[in-house]
């Protein structure tokens, strides 16, 4: 019992330890900070591209090799074990978990942005666009959904069906035995900490660059970045009231309503659209991103300088990887009882064509307007100021004011659901895998990712959120690679366990 | 006017029997989805018709056939079946109130059961098998109006090994051992007095097999 107390506690400490001298870095020596992940962004283009790009298509391969496998058919849960969701809702969970904050700040901004600087061809003609809404598929599309599935499927295996505690360390059970719970273990759960915290801290500034955005939008507030530390201030007393006062079941209901409206602004946005371009671009987009699949999976520019690639796909990937612990943790929760097939088809699969529907939708109309203007001076605008990109597009639209304020209240719901939960789940992993983590240790982790994302925006906004997210992921870009070999291991020798799994079972 | 709103896990009387509220579905003419807690019968019913009752401690029910009294005077262990009056979920938790459950491991923070979810120690009531003497039968809302027969489940603590019998093996169960290194299922072929015979060769008795550490009951080949 002490000896288990123990292992929790030097996880939490020594994970504690090294973000502190993160931010205490950042806070005092903040140009250092700005100049280091400079280097190491640098780096990451030199060196560890082909890492990132590798690593994310073979998640992709492997899910949908475990789709048609014989692993199919194994439960996550007991035999007798039913899903505690209906399948709409737990699809419309898995969607909003996995997408979330970016997905509001990132739909028109960044088919935008791609037409107006494009990975390759000439910017703002009709090629660009299509280019544009290509890679924005291609960002958010199977390779973000197949990193969810390998680590989702992993934690729930491990947890339900091997009883093992819900930390990523479990997840190499089959080849490190009750090694889990020594040094190795414990340097997997740290790493996987470190990723974590920066994998939210990344999407909490960005919330935060967008609520301040929105505020400035809607109420006239300064879009400065003072603003911005002082939303992220509120919210942490906010997640912290919520913490300690049981209300928990509120937030819940949150992040119920921030789905509900997400799903209204995407049909209202459809039918006071450009309805048309928007189910055209959908299937032509559908069509050029199967072809081209490949060809983007594995681009790198060898004799280019490969900027592009670094500032958009190497940072998209690296930012799934760091936050997949926390939307795995989640999807790990919500999918209690279902079988692998239906685990891959609901994680990989559907929300893959939900991200299509929304992109097309968000995406299609913006580049549909940012074509008729004639001028660049729109695209433009959209590219110079990106958190305010979705409020600037709604004001072209009927209904701009009601728009705004929803996609506000969107944005504002989502940054203090996801801070929430962020909690949690640090909670969970730094205490080896408990699920009753302590309030203390919450409101420790709740602090922290705050002042991370802090620091992060302090050091100089967007880009160094980007450069930490790609620093800080790759080591545990490395450890996912293993944890599907250690799945394959532990499914083999479920499929053994499991031999029975068509028979049907008893109901009392 | 009733304006008392039906909520997913409140125990309420309906025909005078206590029942938990397991679904609300509001699209529904007969909205509140119950089940009997005394055998898990399902009714679909509205709110209208249903009474709400608050669980509290030294209450005694009958629960799947087997009678309950709610303690809170000591910890859960292991093995214990609590009923979560106090839910306070965490974000990612999935359980609601009123839920039965059994506890699989406890420590000084909380208890996890076996459907992994994490309760504190503040959120249940533990249910202590067999009706204590100082409980509250909670059973039926009006206890006069019950039929004699009926009533007679009420007073009885025989109930614990009366139903049992629904647990006990039957012929075309099967069964996986659970200990053992290698793969080993096999099927009930005879019950003779207390001894099971299985498919294997193996004799055993009615306990052995029923000792869930051991074996792990499969399903039953007539199920379908």
């Amino acid at each position: 019992m002490d000896n288990k107390k123990y292992t929790g506690n030097s996880v939490f400490i020594v994970s504690l330890l090294i973000t502190l001298i993160f931010i205490v870095w950042g806070v005092f020596f903040t140009d250092n900070l700005a100049k280091v992940t400079n280097t190491i962004y640098k780096g990451s283009i030199d060196y560890l591209g082909w890492v990132y790009l590798g690593a994310t298509l073979f998640f992709v391969v492997f899910s949908i090799y475990l789709l048609f496998s014989k692993y199919g058919d194994i439960r996550l849960g007991k035999k007798t074990d039913k899903p505690d969701f209906n399948t709409a809702s737990w699809l419309a969970m898995l969607f909003g978990a996995g997408m979330g904050i970016g997905i509001v700040y990132w739909s028109v901004a960044e088919p935008v942005t791609h037409y107006t600087t494009p990975p390759y061809g000439k910017a703002y003609t009709i090629d660009a666009a299509n280019t544009a809404m290509k890679y924005t598929f291609f960002h958010w599309g199977l390779d973000p959904w197949a990193i969810y599935t390998v680590i989702g499927l992993a934690l729930a295996f491990f947890q339900y069906n091997r009883r093992l505690p819900a930390a990523i360390s479990s997840a190499f059970h089959p080849i490190l035995g009750d090694r889990i719970y020594g040094p190795i273990g414990k340097t997997i759960d740290i790493l996987s900490i470190f990723a974590t915290v920066f994998g939210i801290a990344t999407s909490l500034g960005l919330g935060a660059m967008q609520v301040t955005a929105g505020m400035h939008d809607i109420f006239g507030v300064p879009n400065v970045l003072f603003v911005q530390l002082i939303v992220i201030a509120v919210a942490t007393v906010l997640f912290i009231i919520s913490i300690n006062t049981g209300l928990e079941k509120g937030i819940q209901y949150l992040s119920n309503a921030a789905m509900i409206l997400s799903f209204a602004i995407m049909l209202l946005l459809l039918i006071v659209g450009p309805t048309m371009t928007i189910i055209k671009v959908l299937f032509n987009t559908t069509g050029i991103y199967i072809s081209d699949f490949i060809h983007m999976s594995l681009r790198l520019e060898p004799f280019g300088e490969g900027k592009w690639i670094a500032s958009w796909t190497l940072f998209y990937w690296a930012w799934w990887i760091a936050w997949a612990p926390f939307v795995g943790m989640f999807i790990a929760r919500v999918s209690k009882g279902r079988t692998v097939r239906e685990f891959v088809i609901g994680v990989l699969v559907v929300p893959t064509l939900g991200t299509f529907l929304w992109m097309s939708i968000f995406g299609g109309s913006a580049l549909d307007l940012v074509q008729k203007q004639g001028t660049h001076d729109l695209a433009n605008l959209i590219t110079k100021n990106v958190s305010l990109s979705i409020f600037t597009f709604f004001d072209y639209l009927p209904l701009s004011s009601v728009l705004s304020i929803l996609g506000f209240a969107v944005v504002a719901i989502y940054y203090i659901t996801v801070a929430d939960t962020a909690t949690f789940v640090l909670g969970m992993l730094s205490e080896g895998g408990t699920l009753n983590p302590s309030n203390k240790i919450k409101m420790t982790w709740g602090v922290i990712q705050s002042a991370v994302a802090a620091v992060l925006l302090l050091a100089g906004g967007l880009n160094v959120l980007q450069t930490a997210s790609i620093a800080a992921a790759l080591p545990f870009a490395l450890i996912m690679i293993v944890m599907c070999f250690s799945l394959m291991k532990g499914f083999k020798s479920e499929v053994e366990v499991q031999r029975s799994n068509k028979r049907s079972t008893k109901h009392f | 006017m009733k304006l008392f709103q039906v909520r997913k896990g409140q125990f309420v009387y309906y025909n005078n029997e206590l029942h938990r509220v397991y679904g609300v579905k509001p699209m529904y003419k007969q909205s509140v989805h119950l089940i009997r807690l005394r055998d898990l019968k399902q009714e679909l019913t509205n709110a209208v018709s249903v009474e709400r009752y608050k669980p509290k401690e030294l209450d005694s029910f009958i629960f799947n056939h087997k009678v309950y009294t709610l303690r809170n005077d000591r910890k859960a262990e292991t093995g214990d079946y609590i009923l979560i009056h106090n839910p306070m979920p965490d974000s990612l938790d999935t359980y609601s109130l009123n839920e039965i459950e059994e506890v699989e491991t406890a420590d000084h923070k909380g208890i996890i059961t076996s459907n992994s979810h994490g309760i504190k120690h503040n959120e249940y009531l533990l249910m202590v098998p067999g009706r204590a003497d100082d409980s509250h039968p909670i059973d039926y809302q009006d206890i006069e109006s019950v039929e004699p027969e009926n009533l007679q489940d009420i007073e009885s603590n025989q109930l614990v090994t009366n139903h049992i019998s629904e647990l006990l093996p039957t012929l075309g169960d099967i069964y996986k051992k659970k200990d053992s290194s290698e793969s080993f299922e096999a099927m009930v072929v005879a019950i003779k007095g207390q001894t099971v015979y299985l498919g294997s060769g193996l004799v055993l008795s009615q306990e052995e097999l029923m000792n869930t550490e051991i074996w792990e009951f499969l399903y039953n080949i007539l199920d379908k």
